[in-house]
């Protein structure tokens, strides 16, 4: 077994298995993109829950298709035997663990992530400092799309080290917050109301999630966080824009104003 | 507070009589009639944008359609003051019920179940029986909605509420805007707070949905009526073209002969077969009685040798020897308007806003949306040249149509709007 039975596995192919196999594997790599660009086609025309579950489909059939494939060419090509079996895999652990450990790594977490679902596509998610939605869960890494259109690729071996935050966690909710930082000396009750109807009546609002306004004192004066659901997720940046500037058209006719000083860096 | 059935009164036009919101159920139907609606919904999803240049409504079958004549004699809209009188009478059973607060009903229910006409003739059904004594004062909203709560307090003020009162819908007291609240909130802190005359708030359950999360603390167990199943809309169907006399309606399927009225009953159930067509429809309209007779009165047909005969002779088609038939086309033909799907959410925010103020005029339709008035007139002309919305002159408002109802309220949920619990 100097070869670790590399040699005698692949013994018995012949040309006609090696034609077999590169069929079965033509077809599903046709069948996968197929799936890839169809199925967030479709997702697109839909809405609500729909869209997220057929986008979360697409990874998971492709997973699928691949076991498939696997178990569909090893067979074609050498007999499946034990040792055959421990051969092959043996050395494919060889390869794997020297040459492409990197990459090995990415394709175990990208399996791990269709398990465990820390994000899907369609989810809105922050992964070291960037947000944005799930375009696609490749198999090595997965595509985000930020509000600024730009595509950042994250590889799968992210999930074992970094803290993913996922805003919507593959439901169609996603909480919105709009801050306010308001001068002090004002009847703090009159405020939350208002921001409370700012909320309610901005016809973006999800009126049957909750609308909650918190109040915090900071050294510059107040500072309220405007919290609410849009109805549907894409709208989140506009909802935000439309909260702020309702809540300001607002607290101005209140006589209530903003604070005018600088205050980044200073929480 | 004690959730039980008000009454079950044997009314043709308000079956079960009212029920509290929590105990209301949508009709049942059968499993193929919801795969062909969810693969339809899907489908018009998928499709959007392939179909741009061929909206206007069109019906798929090439029967002839009734004229306005035998609509009103086969399916006529129905006698809201006789409901009134009907309604009041389960009104007076809910005061007795526990499900009033503080002497005042709210009465909830979908658009198009016809509670606004029928609340509208209280003022005459009282004062016809009792003699005025009990005569309901009709609450009516000011020309100016936006008020500041100071304001809200004085016109609250200025309504008589010393002796019953009602509102036919609440949906009329407030706008979708920051000072548009006032009058609804005051309106509800008074009643929670008691002592006001009995009275009745009709109020249309998407305005319901919005002010029932708004106000989430709030004491109010509000009643609906029973939702209409198929063996009510057929018993309804046939007492309107009944007319209050005897006379008979024979509906039967277009396509396949199968009888949709008289409805079966255990003496001749061997002999004539039953399309499931009502059941359809209950589950269609979602036994909203109102939605439910407009999709009737759409599927109605005559026979063409009928048409021909009666075009000679002057009469109303299909009505002889007080028995009257007309064929019903199947749903699948019936080709009811669906919603365009759009790349921006104008066609969203203004439907909901219709829905949530049960009509509006443009300037309010601009004031609670934020969509710019002439992209908004670009919105609402597709949407009337679809059948989904239309005008009405006598307020200048633009409202839902009963048969594009279905549909609106399914692409609205779908696309993630807060939608009605019916």
């Amino acid at each position: 077994m100097g070869d670790l039975g590399i040699r005698e596995a692949f013994s018995a192919i012949t040309s006609q298995a090696l034609l077999e196999s590169l069929l079965v594997v033509l077809l599903a790599t046709g069948l996968t993109i197929a799936i890839q660009k169809l199925f967030p086609r479709i997702a697109g025309k839909l809405g609500g829950k729909p869209r997220l579950y057929i986008l979360a489909s697409v990874p998971l059939l492709r997973l699928v298709i691949i076991v498939l494939t696997i178990i569909i060419v090893v067979p074609i090509l050498v007999e499946p035997s034990f040792e055959n079996m421990v051969a092959i895999f043996g050395a494919l652990g060889l390869a794997l663990g020297f040459a492409f450990k990197d990459y090995a790594n990415s394709l175990i977490a990208g399996i791990v992530t269709l398990y465990e679902m820390p994000y899907r596509p369609g989810d809105w998610i922050e992964v070291d400092g960037q947000y944005g939605e799930v375009r696609s869960i490749g198999t090595r890494a997965a595509e985000l799309v930020t509000p600024d259109d730009t595509v950042v690729v994250i590889p799968h071996s992210k999930l074992w080290a970094s803290l993913i935050a996922n805003a919507n966690d593959g439901t169609d909710n996603l909480m919105c917050v709009a801050e306010f930082n308001l001068e002090p000396h004002h009847d703090v009750s009159r405020v939350m109301s208002l921001l409370r109807d700012v909320a309610y009546t901005c016809p973006l609002t999800r009126t049957f999630r909750p609308v909650v306004v918190v109040v915090s004192n900071k050294p510059w004066g107040m500072c309220y966080r405007l919290k609410a659901y849009p109805v549907e997720l894409k709208d989140q940046f506009r909802f935000i824009s439309e909260l702020t500037a309702k809540g300001a058209n607002a607290l101005a006719s209140e006589g209530v104003s903003f604070v005018s000083v600088p205050v980044a860096g200073t929480r | 507070m004690k959730e039980k059935p008000v009454e079950k009164s044997e009314s043709v036009g308000m079956p079960g009589g009212l029920i509290p919101v929590e105990h209301w159920r949508v009709p049942e139907t059968s499993v193929r009639r919801s795969l062909k609606d969810s693969f339809r919904h899907a489908l018009a999803q998928i499709g959007a944008g392939v179909v741009t240049d061929k909206e206007t409504f069109e019906s798929l079958d090439n029967l002839p359609e009734l004229s306005v004549e035998q609509l009103e004699s086969f399916a006529p809209r129905p006698d809201f003051l006789e409901l009134a009188g009907t309604l009041s009478g389960a009104l007076e059973e809910s005061m007795s019920n526990d499900l009033v607060c503080h002497g005042v009903t709210l009465l909830v229910a979908p658009p198009f179940s016809g509670i606004r006409p029928t609340l509208e003739c209280f003022p005459q059904i009282e004062s016809q029986h009792n003699g005025g004594a009990k005569q309901w004062s009709l609450i009516v909203p000011p020309e100016n909605l936006l008020l500041d709560d100071q304001g809200a307090r004085e016109w609250w003020d200025r309504q008589d509420l010393s002796r019953p009162w009602v509102i036919p819908e609440l949906a009329d007291f407030w706008l979708r805007h920051l000072s548009g609240l006032t009058l609804v909130r005051e309106l509800l802190r008074r009643v929670a707070a008691g002592g006001l005359a009995p009275g009745v708030i009709g109020c249309s359950s998407w305005c319901w949905q919005f002010w029932s999360s708004y106000l989430d603390d709030a004491p109010f167990a509000p009643v609906t009526t029973s939702p209409m199943g198929a063996a009510e809309l057929g018993a309804w169907f046939e007492s309107l073209a009944g007319g209050g006399s005897n006379k008979l309606i024979i509906a039967r399927m277009a396509d396949d002969g199968l009888w949709v009225l008289p409805m079966a009953d255990e003496s001749d159930w061997k002999k004539r077969k039953h399309s499931g067509f009502l059941r359809d429809l209950a589950s269609v309209a979602r036994g909203n009685p109102g939605v439910a007779l407009a999709i009737w009165r759409r599927a109605l047909r005559v026979r063409p040798e009928e048409e021909t005969d009666t075009k000679e002779s002057g009469e109303v088609s299909g009505n002889s020897g007080g028995v009257a038939r007309v064929w019903v086309v199947p749903f699948d033909q019936l080709g009811l308007p669906t919603v365009p799907q759009s790349k921006g959410d104008n066609i969203g925010l203004l439907l909901h806003a219709l829905l949530l103020h049960d009509g509006l005029d443009i300037s309010s339709l601009q004031l609670v949306t934020g969509v710019a008035e002439h992209e908004m007139g670009f919105v609402l002309a597709r949407l009337a040249r679809l059948e989904l919305i239309e005008f009405e002159a006598t307020d200048a408002s633009w409202r839902i149509t009963a048969h594009g109802y279905p549909s609106i309220r399914r692409h609205l949920q779908s696309w993630g709007f807060p939608v009605d619990a019916f």
